[in-house]
């Protein structure tokens, strides 16, 4: 860039894209997105074909982690077990934490005055800022045998219906779902906003009740937001450890058995063996999963669209 | 809108689901100052003594001490390097824009827990896992995009004549950035900081990979808990909770009304 003294400005008029602050403003995230993050995960994949010798993890291009853990998928180890309990427990959180946020998100768009709905929104997204790791101990405070429900339950005299439910994959979804309402009210509350209220006008004015409206506009044009909303919430329930170890104790009853959820298998079976390149394989196999279920999710999604379209 | 049936409903559902998703605050602060050693009812009377234990056995809050260094490190360094490609993203073009943003956002889509034994992986080569050093590097990696895009949000706003302006009357590019851009920019970056502060305050499963023997507030909270049941943990909860209302608050003072758009831009 030289510039002629004297000479008019007129090049400084149109932004000048060749400046160096370009590449100079650019290279810190490039290089620590490289460095920490392409790198760890290129890494990731790449030590799940380590081996291990005398403790110490050993650079090797062996299928030998895979061949282990496949080869006790559904027996001693019960990897494959573990991985269908996620994906049952993630299945379920997602359309139960979806449904629940989805009304809340229509109450706040539809039943709150207008001016009122941004700390409506507010309040819900507060819990947010407070430790997730503290919201599950304070449900299991909450849950337990002896604990904040069932207490009152006996105080009250209907020590009868005591809920049992600490400790079964019943309690790792609540503690999923207290974790993902926020966020998932916040993207469906966007995209409710979106919809244009003359459409919805008009259906009414056409004839239709306060449901059909529902179900004809509403619902359909913020299929988006939903599909966005259920595609977090699994992949956020199939990565989550702490609500399964913490609320579900580890290995939580459910239709499926008494098994712990694949992310809380890869902690256990880290902190257990401290063997870093099978558990690189573990949560290997989990990016594949990840990717396989979403993509199966989208291609379901697509055809229920073109049933109804 | 004439009031009906599903008005109410609404209400109704809204009411029940504040109640569920603040029960747990509220338990977990009422039992911090109960004397109760298993929180649960009739309540026992009012005490003090749980936040007593807590200082006098002090693992906890010197973990808390672990946190407020590299949280605000880690929130610091993801805000600059965020200004610096906010800038960069919103005045140039280049090829590869939307792949590099892509690249932001990925860590955040990436559930933590692969994303902890990848750094885990790398870090243990490199003799670095198991320090504060580690968890500062990794949290920079995962509030970047948060601060990325509050800050790009901000600059959105910024109309190019401002810089142009000052690129007339003979400012150079350095001087434009520093005098024109940066203050304008504040408000965001500061809403940035807090909200990287925020994620990084609450991480849980990368810092349990990588800190080791030097824990952050929720690993150690993670290992008191397993443990068994310490009604201190109300009461670090307690305070916890009061850090975060203060960072919300701060939050909402700066933030919203970038959101809601109250900008003096777009005249």
């Amino acid at each position: 860039m030289t510039t002629v003294p004297g000479a008019p400005s007129s090049k400084y008029m149109k932004t000048p894209n060749d400046s160096p602050l370009k590449v100079w403003f650019l290279a810190p995230l490039a290089i620590w997105l490289t460095v920490l993050f392409l790198l760890p995960l290129v890494f990731l994949l790449w030590i799940g074909f380590w081996r291990v010798e005398n403790f110490q993890a050993v650079p090797d291009l062996s299928l030998g982690n895979y061949q282990e853990i496949f080869a006790s998928f559904f027996s001693r180890s019960r990897y494959g077990l573990a991985l269908v309990q996620s994906l049952w427990v993630a299945a379920t959180t997602a359309v139960f934490a979806v449904v629940f946020s989805y009304v809340v998100a229509l109450a706040i768009a539809f039943a709150v005055p207008a001016r009122w709905q941004r700390l409506a929104l507010l309040v819900a997204i507060a819990p947010f800022w407070s430790s997730y790791v503290l919201r599950l101990y304070s449900w299991q405070t909450i849950l337990s045998r002896n604990g904040v429900i069932n207490s009152i339950l006996k105080q009250v005299g209907l020590s009868e219906y005591r809920i049992d439910i600490i400790y079964t994959q019943v309690a790792t979804r609540i503690g999923l779902i207290h974790y993902l309402a926020p966020i998932l009210i916040v993207i469906l509350y966007v995209s409710i906003l979106a919809i244009d209220r003359v459409l919805i006008e008009a259906a009414r004015e056409l004839g239709a009740t306060r449901w059909q409206a529902f179900t004809r506009v509403i619902l359909p044009l913020s299929r988006f937001g939903l599909m966005t909303a259920a595609s977090f919430a699994v992949i956020v329930s199939l990565g989550d450890a702490l609500s399964g170890n913490l609320l579900g104790g580890g290995a939580g009853a459910s239709i499926i058995g008494k098994l712990p959820t694949y992310a809380g298998m890869i902690m256990s079976d880290y902190s257990s063996s401290t063997n870093l390149p099978r558990t690189s394989a573990l949560a290997t196999i989990l990016i594949a999963v990840m990717v396989l279920t979403l993509a199966v999710g989208f291609v379901l999604a697509d055809k229920a669209r073109r049933r109804i379209g | 809108m004439r009031a009906n049936p599903w008005i109410l409903l609404g209400r109704l559902w809204l009411g029940l689901a504040y109640a569920f998703m603040f029960l747990p605050l509220v338990v977990l602060v009422l039992f911090s100052f109960q004397k109760n050693r298993f929180p649960g009812f009739p309540l026992q009377g009012w005490t003090l003594q749980w936040y007593d234990k807590l200082f006098t056995d002090g693992t906890l809050i010197k973990a808390l001490g672990n946190t407020l260094i590299v949280s605000p490190a880690a929130a610091s360094v993801a805000t600059v390097i965020a200004f610096l490609a906010a800038y960069a993203f919103n005045r140039f073009t280049f090829r590869g824009k939307t792949t590099f943003l892509a690249m932001v956002t990925l860590p955040i889509l990436i559930p933590p827990l692969i994303l902890g034994v990848g750094f885990l992986g790398l870090l243990a080569r490199l003799h670095l896992s198991g320090t504060l050093f580690a968890v500062f590097l990794t949290h920079v990696v995962l509030i970047v995009a948060p601060a990325l895009a509050i800050i790009q949000l901000r600059l959105s706003q910024m109309p190019a004549s401002l810089e142009e302006a000052a690129w007339d009357l003979g400012a150079t590019q350095w001087q434009a950035v520093t005098r024109i851009v940066l203050p304008f920019a504040l408000p965001g970056i500061l809403g940035a900081w807090l909200l990287a502060f925020t994620f990084s305050f609450d991480e849980f499963i990368i810092a349990w990979f990588v800190s080791g023997f030097q824990p952050t507030l929720p690993v150690a909270i993670y290992s008191v808990l397993v443990a068994a049941i310490d009604p201190s943990l109300n009461a670090i909860g307690t305070i916890v909770f009061a850090i975060s209302c203060l960072v919300l608050v701060g939050l909402e003072l700066v933030l919203l009304p970038l959101l809601i758009g109250k900008s003096e831009s777009r005249s």
